[in-house]
């Protein structure tokens, strides 16, 4: 439906929200943690996109990435341990009209809740999936993850984890269904804002994998990157992420990458050196499943008690006659 | 001037036939030689009849009979021998199907099929009924749509207009149930909540209630009312807000616009729904007026429905805005999600008295769809008057229309009605006015007093016109853009660059010799076809053909002087086919060229030859041309003899292509030296800064640090959070404070983020 005069006026009359409208509870992250970042450009992304508080719900699971509902001041569900996608889809199916986000992070969809992770990339439900990826347990101090780089000594790993990590970026294109895949740095906050707005605008599962440093379980994870520059590889598109002149000065390293090319986005994703950070994949010709699944008709109170009763009909035991 | 040919000319300028040799095309039985070919329309596959859809498959409105045979046949008869005998099948109960409309009867598709396949089972032999039969029901069940069948005639532009329009409606219908049955459900709903966690629903009778009689005494219901109640209580909707939330209920319940109810078939229709097809223009509008005010309550309830659901209702700003809120506010795309109201004015005449008010109507930019049907425009009072006024009432009546320019305004002749029907729902659905003017192909005199002479079928009565250019076929969408070329198209005329329509003609001569021949289907045609214009035409016998007779197109073309030595014919035939050529009087050329020049109008008006463009382009050509011709001067001029050979700084002036300056580049924050400064669009919000000193180092609007006051902090402290930043944007430059303790110290640190 198109905006009318009237739906223009009564715009006018809304109040528009600032940053601090989006503020919950002051975070209670460690100094220096990347989740701060994040937090920033969801904030900065509400804001932007004058999303009402009231029509937007952050989902999340368990983890140190997971408190970040607490820090938003909009609905918000802190779930179970690799639970957050099928609430989130529960939520996108009653409630299509809201805006969802859920935040996980690599212990609590790599592992726990890798066959929902798995499946949610299938059905396709319109939501923005921000994975923050430290690669560590942090809130219970200190375990490997199922993205720990290999040989890393943990609580649960005191001679070094003897497999290589999961790709996640990989994991989510190698699924038919995928229609959204990015990768971004919580140290390019710029990029990282945009990335998250390409993924919220994106119709359909948009997945965005965040490296996101830990400075208190695994400080140097990310320093490579972090502290060269050029190790970094910036992909850029003219329907998707720009670069601005002043982050090309500082990241040279910089490709075109078309996002509908999925052969070469499997590519760029497999890679480390250097770290690729953009969009990877867009297809928004993907079908989603609360559309598929939409009803026919309005469900009113009067036609479900009816289908009910119907239903229970069945088991009416009758006296015999 | 022979004495024939004189003659001739005679009866080209006077329309008197002074010899015996000319004869009346009346008396002949003759018809345009192009209509040779739809002697029995009924054989032919055309766009009629038209199956008007009813049913689930809104998409397609209507099916001509033999698009829905060619479907049907390729779902079930794939291409092949063995398919062979059931196309055939088919085909020829299309044919059936076919004949029983043109005699007159009347049903759905399925009725007449059936009515049709017992006609041919009827006839087949013993042998081939089974499989007959057996085809016939397999198509039967491929079919997949039913409606009425209609023929061509004088009642089907309104049948198709209506038939659309009620398509188009029953569409809107549904959307508009879905919207209101929401918006009732939610609103509803948060009456429901507010009684949920009102005291009454926590009272101890109905917390009682609500046990169930086996285990009540095992509860003190008034203590956990008391406990339920406090914890409860408060967020009750104010009286105010449910009182208003109850008026927007009522009132999306007591509108009368659309038939809202479900079950609306077995309950039966409301009886209180407005009527919207109307039969007079100046009736449409009353009603229009008189349901103005509905309008506008309900779609201002809509509006306060969903401003409540989503608790948006701020009673300070909003009440005074809905007090206020009238017809100022409605917009053609609100007003597009109601009823349009319909008239039908049939024949020319009655479109004449009502002009006045129709054209109130179509410029009044409210949803009015008019039907304007004509059933002759070529009438006898525009004869009889001397000069000729063709389709006054008619195809001027829309170019009048697009005059007014808002209004929708489509122009067919009802032969062309299939083709047009995405036009036509085009125009149905939008909010805005529209005009259809149609014309039937009904009226014209029997053609003379000869019997037997084949009448002229509606359908190619109408076709005739459009070939002709006598009623042209255009569409004109205000809504498409902002010029003409968007707006207007006459695209779908039949070789609609040209300016008649050529077809060619194949017979064979005295030596039984085919012969082809491309002939233009022109106004003069089309009025030939018409037994009122006998008169104007005078069929020459054979041994009369004469080189000074022309084609009536070619003779058009002449200029005065040339005309002046020819007379124009037309080829036509008689009942037998014989090919016949009669001359035509000059009264009736007039009115081609006529016709002729307001063809080209709207030719040049839908881009086709348009004489700004080409006067335009001659103009630039002839500028081009000069600007090459100097150029070419000069070129020689250079290369005559004793000049320089080309000058060699003409390289100097080659154009470079320009690099682009990244000018931005100077745009990025670089303090002047000494400065310190925070490369702020790359701060991750980590805290680091802000804890070693939170007044020196603040956010900004973004949440990322900037440096808030540098009075507030020592030199240490920036070199500090310069060395604990991990992004390495903090750049701390030279000491403001000389007399800061161990600055060499701090300065040598300090060097590293400079």
């Amino acid at each position: 439906m198109t905006a009318s005069n009237t739906q223009c006026l009564l715009k006018l009359m809304d109040e528009e929200y600032t940053l601090n409208d989006y503020k919950g509870s002051p975070p209670r992250w460690c100094t220096g943690c990347g989740d701060n970042a994040i937090l920033a450009s969801v904030q900065r992304l509400c804001r932007d996109e004058q999303l009402a508080p009231e029509k937007t719900v952050f989902v999340s699971g368990i983890g140190c990435s997971s408190r970040l509902p607490h820090y938003m001041h909009t609905y918000g569900f802190h779930g179970l341990h690799g639970r957050a996608l099928p609430v989130a889809e529960g939520i996108k199916m009653r409630r299509p009209d809201l805006h969802v986000f859920v935040i996980t992070g690599d212990g609590d969809c790599c592992s726990i809740g890798t066959a929902h992770w798995i499946h949610a990339i299938r059905y396709n439900m319109d939501m923005t999936v921000l994975m923050h990826d430290n690669g560590i347990y942090g809130l219970t101090k200190n375990q490997a993850s199922p993205t720990s780089p290999q040989g890393l000594k943990s609580n649960t790993t005191p001679r070094g984890t003897h497999l290589e990590p999961i790709n996640p970026v990989s994991v989510t294109l190698g699924i038919r269904n995928a229609s959204f895949v990015a990768q971004a740095a919580d140290w390019i906050p710029e990029i990282l804002h945009d990335i998250i707005s390409e993924a919220f605008h994106h119709k359909g599962f948009s997945f965005v994998r965040i490296l996101q440093r830990c400075p208190e379980f695994l400080e140097h994870r990310f320093d490579d990157w972090v502290q060269d520059p050029d190790r970094m590889l910036l992909l850029h598109h003219k329907d998707g992420v720009q670069i601005s002149p002043s982050l090309a000065k500082v990241y040279r390293n910089q490709e075109e990458h078309d996002p509908t090319d999925r052969n070469r986005a499997r590519e760029i994703a497999s890679t480390y050196h250097p770290m690729p950070v953009g969009v990877l994949y867009r297809n928004p010709d993907m079908p989603c499943y609360e559309d598929l699944r939409k009803a026919d008709r309005l469900y009113t109170p009067d036609i479900v008690k009816t289908v009910l009763e119907k239903e229970l009909d069945k088991f009416t035991i009758h006296a015999a006659s | 001037m022979s004495e024939s040919l004189q003659s001739l000319s005679a009866f080209h300028l006077t329309g008197e036939k002074p010899g015996k040799d000319l004869a009346d095309i009346g008396q002949l039985g003759l018809r345009p030689a192009l209509f040779s070919a739809f002697q029995d329309m009924a054989k032919l596959r055309h766009d009629y009849p038209l199956v008007l859809v009813n049913g689930e498959d809104k998409e397609t409105v209507m099916w001509s009979l033999s698009d829905l045979t060619d479907k049907v046949l390729q779902e079930i008869a794939p291409r092949g021998i063995e398919s062979e005998r059931l196309r055939k099948h088919v085909l020829g109960l299309e044919d059936e199907i076919r004949t029983l409309v043109d005699q007159g009867n009347k049903g759905t598709l399925l009725q007449l099929w059936d009515m049709a396949e017992t006609n041919r089972l009827s006839r087949a032999d013993e042998a081939g009924r089974k499989s007959l039969g057996d085809n016939l029901s397999r198509a039967r069940a491929a079919l997949g749509v039913d409606g009425e069948l209609i023929g061509c005639d004088g009642e089907t532009p309104i049948k198709v207009l209506t038939h659309a329009w009620a398509s188009v409606q029953e569409n809107k219908t549904r959307r508009f149930a879905d919207e209101i049955g929401e918006l009732t459900v939610k609103l509803s709903n948060v009456l429901k909540a507010d009684t949920m966690r009102s005291e009454k629903a926590f009272g101890a009778e109905a917390l009682k209630r609500s046990v169930g009689s086996v285990y009540e005494d095992a509860f003190d219901f008034e203590e956990m009312s008391d406990i339920l109640g406090s914890a409860f209580i408060d967020g009750a909707v104010p009286k105010k807000r449910q009182r208003r939330i109850r008026a927007t209920l009522s009132a999306l319940k007591s509108q009368r616009f659309f038939d809202t109810n479900e079950d609306s078939a077995k309950k039966g229709r409301r009886k209180d729904i407005h009527g919207f097809v109307f039969d007079r223009p100046t009736r449409a509008l009353e009603a229009f007026q008189e349901r103005l005010p509905e309008i506008i309550n309900l779609i201002k309830a809509m509006t306060i429905a969903r401003l409540e659901i989503e608790g948006r209702y701020n009673e300070k700003t909003h009440d005074a805005f809905f007090r206020k809120f009238d017809e100022r506010f409605l917009e053609s795309d609100e007003l597009a999600r109601f009823p349009s109201y319909m008239v039908c004015l049939r024949n020319g005449a009655d479109a004449k008295a009502e002009k006045a008010m129709l054209t109130e109507v179509l410029s009044s930019g409210l949803p009015m769809k008019v039907l304007v049907q004509s059933d002759d425009i070529l009438e006898e009072p525009s004869i009889t008057s001397g000069r000729f006024s063709f389709g006054i009432q008619g195809s001027q009546l829309a170019t009048l229309a697009v005059g007014l320019n808002n209004a929708y305004v489509l122009q067919s002749s009802g032969s062309a009605l299939y083709r047009m029907r995405e036009s036509i729902l085009g125009g149905l659905m939008n909010g805005q006015p529209a005009l259809f003017s149609i014309f039937s192909g009904l009226a014209g005199a029997p053609p003379g007093p000869v019997k037997n002479a084949p009448e002229t079928p509606p359908y190619l009565r109408a076709a005739a016109a459009m070939e002709s250019r006598a009623f042209p076929v255009f569409v004109f969408d205000p809504a498409r853009g902002d010029d003409w070329a968007s707006r207007f198209s006459v695209a779908w005329n039949p070789q609609a660059e040209a300016e008649w329509p050529v077809h060619r003609l194949c017979y064979e001569d005295e030596d039984l010799q085919k012969i082809s021949e491309d002939i233009a289907f022109t106004f003069v045609d089309f009025a030939a076809a018409d037994g009122r214009y006998g008169g104007n035409f005078a069929a020459v016998p054979r041994s009369e053909w004469r080189d000074e007779m022309v084609p009536a197109d070619a003779f058009l073309k002449l200029d005065a002087k040339a005309a002046a030595e020819k007379v124009p014919y037309i080829l036509m035939i008689d009942e037998n086919n014989t090919l016949h050529k009669a001359i035509v009087d000059a009264r009736l050329v007039d009115a081609a060229k006529r016709c002729r020049q307001m063809w080209r109008n709207l030719q040049e008006l839908g881009g086709i030859d348009n004489s700004h463009a080409r006067n335009l382009l001659a103009k630039e050509k002839d500028i081009w041309e000069q600007e090459k011709e100097r150029e070419l001067a000069a070129l020689e001029r250079r290369f005559e003899p004793g000049t320089e050979a080309i000058a060699p700084k003409s390289d100097a002036e080659m154009p470079v292509a320009e690099v682009p300056v990244a000018e931005e580049e100077a745009v990025v924050a670089e303090a002047p030296s000494g400065e310190p400064y925070i490369e702020t669009p790359r701060c991750t919000t980590c805290d680091e800064c802000t804890e070693i000193n939170n007044r020196m180092f603040a956010y900004d609007d973004d949440k990322q640090a900037i440096i808030a006051n540098l009075e507030a902090g020592t030199f240490r402290q920036l070199v500090e959070a310069a060395e604990s930043c991990q992004v390495a944007i903090i750049h701390p430059g030279k000491p403001k404070n000389p007399d800061e303790t161990n600055l060499d110290e701090l300065m040598a640190r300090a060097e590293a983020f400079n």
